[in-house]
């Protein structure tokens, strides 16, 4: 128990001490959001600015006033607005990809991570990044592709049961241990991702064997850290979205803009901290197998 | 030997010759017994004593044949419609192989005023076959249900007529044949047509005999199997109707519903004994079996259909009882147990509606409601039949949403009068049934709910009925017409698009044209004067004619008979200083006091599309002055001029909002200054929502 919340503790330090990562991320979340939605809301704003008719979305949210406008041969094609988001969803992403590795390095240092140290652990790790990344998605996807595969005979299973809740039941609970699932092969992956920048692995399946082991060695303490701050997140989720809704009033789009950019930035500190407890273990559990010292030490200047 | 046969011949034909006799007595005094028994015993005996006193008549084959005159479940002491059939079934129920398996005695009252050669049946049942007009539709036209993308053997129905016989004509199962009248495809066996020898007499009766076999798909159009509840929805052979001077017997497509005439129908149905039964009429009796079964008996006054369900699950609710203006409505809720937390629900619904229903159209004369929950998932859900509907719930309702279960049994409910009494051709005119019930119901949920939430309001989002119905029509306006067949829409989309929300749209603009008053009194004047018969297109149209006082052929033959497209926009608005050139003058940056300032205001009016209507006009001036202004329409655009010190703010055509027929709503008005305010906060939910799609993408994947 104790040995859990040293895990979740000394990751959360991690975060506090490197606050600045998820203000840097949560900015770079929040630009390319800006690109996905210019799309869409310059069509709004053609549509919208000028009637008296869109009042109705102002002072409460009238649901067939915004599907009129979303069907308005002017607003152009839905694929035409929703496409740039999930691009720029996946341009997120990538980024995320390119710049892990410095936040790991930052997170396994005691000290101030300078820029310089920061990008060039970036660039010394992308492209074993990017193998991970392919033997991480080939993974998930088979082991996910099976899970939800089953859910899928099992739901149908259970939808021609007479218990009309069973089906529901059957579809929660199978999501439920899908959760888990990849959730222990969130921790194997985040491992390996910390092992190769903090041990320097060039070798990336050396990295996955040893995070592979060491998942399954302390897989209740992981496991447990890793469901606790994935509760927080629903938690901060769930509170940003009810303050949104209770707290701001109708027409007040500025407050609202706020508290839905507060959620999102709370909501990066669950993942971060995960990632956190990622290189606390690392450091606890698997550094002494690490002859060399990885880290670069910052250049004085 | 010889005497010895005559001695026992003559005292036998004795015997039978005064039987016969006696017979016939029995079956022609039946008929008065019936309908006095109806009159005074409790419902239950005297509905079982007629069906019984009728089958006697029927079955010796020498009675005067007629339709009774039994008013056992209506709340009238009269018939209510000209009854021209009598149904009575006999029918049992296999629930492992889901078929039926019954008997017909049809009599059918010649009513047409000529004699009659032969008669069409419907066999609706046999539209769920593959090469069936209602599949090859489906997968034409798209459908509601099924779209057919794949057959399953469980998508199979048949309706097999196993003989049939006229009664004095013998059996004449030979000389059916099937037609197709609207697409002369011959594998579609919907309609069987029967020629007798020798024709019908005007006024004449005629009884048919029929064995048949239906056997039910999972639940496909409203009617089947699901798991273990079965809906059984037009299950038998039903005659056509003579309607103006031929007989009306549309193919079973897609998109069409049904047709037929008023009558009596008193139907014996056996099921296993373990399930929970509910039927259109009243129940008049049930009976153990020794075979493990139950045997239910119904009896239904002045309606044109009949339909059933049975599921060994359903948990009931039956001591609701409505007080209507002709007299106690008895109503039934048939839940499934998941859903059971909602028959309070149910119940308010159909009693609201009910209520307004009678207040603003005319009484509910039946003695009974029942309002089946169907099973989960099955395709059963929002149909009516007469005194007796399906909604559509779920074990998730939270309370603003009044989709589930309120629209869908106030809709369903609001078919009792726009189809169960005024039967209208489904076939033919489905705006007549769907959409003035869809104009009903926008009227009915904004009185109980509000006009803006009459289908949601939750978690601060809100949606009307009218809405939701112009929203169906917008994106098809230009299709079809409404005066189109059900079956020749050019999409499934487009008749569900102006079947419902174009004259749910047009009525509502109807409304703002000759006033809501007299809009009301027209539905009321036309409910009363065409309950129980078959009105046309016209009859609808020429009674609002004749209540209003207005020629409104101008308006019915743009928005009924026509596929104009109504757009009025303010196109432009434009304000600057008569004296602009002083001002020039001046030098930039030297503004003068607006007050002082005249300006000349102007602002143009655009017909966008073909649709003409006069509109009204509502000018905004920054001083908060209104100015209202009226244009007939008629030209392509027109603009509005005035010179005023204040500049114009906004204009608004329509500014009652009455015109829901309009296709788009948002340039009916322009501003002079621009507002963001709406667009940002779109794009405020929609930016949040693109963040969060890239950290759960970048939360699982990296």
């Amino acid at each position: 128990m104790s040995e859990k919340k040293g895990l979740l503790s000394g990751g959360y330090e991690k975060v506090v001490r490197n606050k600045r990562y998820i203000f840097w991320f949560w900015l770079l979340n929040l630009t390319l959001a800006e690109f996905g939605v210019a799309a869409f809301r310059n069509q709004a704003h053609a549509i919208l600015d000028n009637s008296l008719y869109s009042g109705g979305l102002v002072h409460g949210f009238d649901l067939g006033v915004f599907s009129e406008m979303l069907a308005r041969p002017e607003f152009g094609p839905m694929m035409a607005s929703t496409m740039p988001a999930l691009y720029f969803a996946q341009v997120f992403f990538v980024f995320a990809v390119l710049f892990l590795p410095g936040v790991f390095l930052g997170y396994a240092s005691n000290y101030r991570l300078p820029r310089d140290e920061f990008f060039r652990a970036c660039g010394r790790n992308l492209w074993r990044f990017v193998r991970l990344l392919i033997v991480a998605g080939i993974v998930m996807g088979i082991v996910t592709g099976i899970l939800f595969g089953i859910r899928g005979a099992l739901v149908k299973a259970a939808g021609e049961s007479t218990n009309e809740l069973l089906g529901f039941e059957v579809s929660m609970a199978c999501l439920l241990v899908i959760f888990l699932v990849m959730t222990v092969m969130r921790i194997w992956f985040d491992l390996a991702e910390v092992d190769i920048v903090l041990s320097d692995q060039k070798k990336v399946r050396k990295s996955i064997g040893a995070s592979f082991r060491h998942t399954f060695r302390h897989l209740g303490r992981l496991l447990a850290s890793y469901v606790v701050t994935t509760i927080v997140a629903g938690i901060i989720l769930m509170a940003g979205i009810w303050l949104w809704r209770h707290g701001v009033a109708a027409p007040r789009v500025g407050r609202a803009f706020v508290v839905s950019q507060l959620t999102l930035g709370l909501l990066l500190i669950p993942r971060f901290w995960q990632r956190g407890i990622a290189v606390a273990y690392w450091q606890r559990e698997m550094a002494h197998a690490v002859v060399p010292p990885v880290v670069p030490l910052p250049v004085a200047s | 030997m010889k005497i010895e046969r005559l001695i026992l011949f003559f005292p036998a034909v004795l015997v039978v010759g005064y039987s016969l006799v006696l017979m016939g007595h029995g079956a022609k005094a039946a008929a008065p017994l019936q309908a006095k028994a109806a009159a005074t015993a409790p419902a239950k005996a005297g509905a079982a004593a007629g069906a019984m006193a009728k089958s006697a008549s029927v079955a010796s084959g020498t009675g005067a044949v007629s339709i009774p005159d039994t008013t056992i479940a209506v709340n009238s002491d009269k018939p209510m419609s000209e009854r021209v059939v009598h149904y009575e079934i006999d029918a049992k129920y296999d629930a492992a192989k889901h078929t039926v398996d019954a008997t017909e005695v049809l009599t059918y009252h010649n009513l047409t005023g000529q004699a009659l050669d032969h008669f069409p049946f419907h066999l609706y049942q046999n539209a769920f076959q593959p090469k069936a007009t209602f599949v090859r539709d489906a997968k034409l036209m798209g459908s509601r249900d099924s779209a057919y993308a794949k057959w399953e053997d469980k998508f199979y129905g048949s309706e097999d007529i196993k003989s049939l016989e006229v009664v004095g004509q013998g059996d004449l199962t030979a000389q059916l044949q099937y037609m197709q009248p609207d697409d002369g495809n011959k594998d579609d066996k919907t309609v069987v047509d029967l020629r007798v020898p020798k024709p019908i007499a005007p006024g004449a009766y005629v009884q048919f005999k029929i064995a048949f076999q239906t056997k039910f798909p999972e639940t496909q159009a409203r009617s089947g199997w699901k798991r273990d509840f079965v809906l059984g929805g037009q299950w038998f052979p039903k005659v056509g109707v003579w309607w103006h001077g031929a007989w009306n017997c549309h193919q079973y497509h897609n998109t069409t519903e049904f047709f037929a005439d008023f009558g009596v129908y008193d139907v014996k149905l056996t099921v296993p004994d373990y399930e929970v039964v509910g039927a259109s009429g009243v129940q008049v009796s049930d009976a153990a079996n020794s075979d493990g079964t139950k045997t239910y008996t119904y009896h239904g006054d002045d309606i044109h259909d009949f339909a059933w369900t049975a599921s060994p699950r359903y948990k009931v609710k039956e001591d609701g009882v409505f007080q209507g203006q002709m007299g106690p409505v008895k109503l039934r809720f048939l839940m499934q147990p998941a859903h059971w937390s909602q028959a309070e629900r149910h119940e308010k619904i159909v009693k609201d509606t009910m209520e307004r229903f009678e207040k603003w159209y005319g009484p509910y004369p039946y003695k009974t409601l029942t309002v089946v929950d169907p099973e989960p998932d099955s395709a059963a859900g929002g149909m009516e039949y007469p005194t007796f509907i399906t909604g559509d719930a779920s074990w998730f309702a939270p309370k603003g949403e009044h989709i589930f279960p309120e629209v869908v049994v106030e809709h369903e409910f609001g078919h009792q009068y726009w189809y169960g009494m005024v039967a209208t051709n489904e076939f033919e005119d489905a705006w007549m049934d769907e959409g003035i019930n869809s104009y009903t119901e926008v009227k009915v949920m904004d009185s109980i709910f509000g006009e803006d939430s009459s289908m949601l309001r939750m978690a601060g989002m809100t949606l009307g009925e009218r809405e939701a119905q112009r929203g169906g029509y917008i994106g098809v306006a230009d299709l079809d017409s409404m005066a189109e067949k059900a079956y020749e829409y050019y999409s499934s989309n487009a008749y569900a698009g102006i079947t419902y929300g174009k004259t749910a749209s047009v009525l509502l603009t109807l409304e703002g044209i000759i006033g809501e008053d007299t809009m009301a009194k027209a539905m009321s004047v036309y409910f009363m004067k065409y309950r129980f018969t078959h009105p046309t297109k016209e009859d609808f149209l020429k009674t609002i004619e004749e209540v209003s006082g207005k020629d409104l052929r101008w308006y019915f033959k743009q928005a009924v008979y026509g596929t104009q497209v109504l757009d009025y926009e303010v196109s432009k608005l434009s304000s600057f200083p008569v004296n602009w050139y002083e001002d020039e003058k001046k030098g930039a940056g030297k503004k003068k006091d607006d007050k002082d300032t005249v300006y000349l205001s102007t602002v143009w009016l655009h017909r966008k599309e073909d649709f003409v209507l006069p509109v009204e006009l509502e000018v905004k001036f920054t001083n908060g002055e209104k100015v209202r202004e009226h244009w007939d329409g008629q030209s392509r655009w027109v603009k509005f001029q005035y010179e005023k010190k204040a500049k114009v703010e906004s204009a608004e055509i329509d500014p009652d909002h009455k015109i829901q027929l309009d296709r788009n709503f948002f340039n009916n008005s322009r501003t002079a200054e621009a507002d963001p305010k709406p667009a940002r906060k779109v794009s405020n939910y929609w930016l949040f929502v693109t963040q969060w799609l890239g950290q759960a993408l970048a939360w699982w994947a990296v």
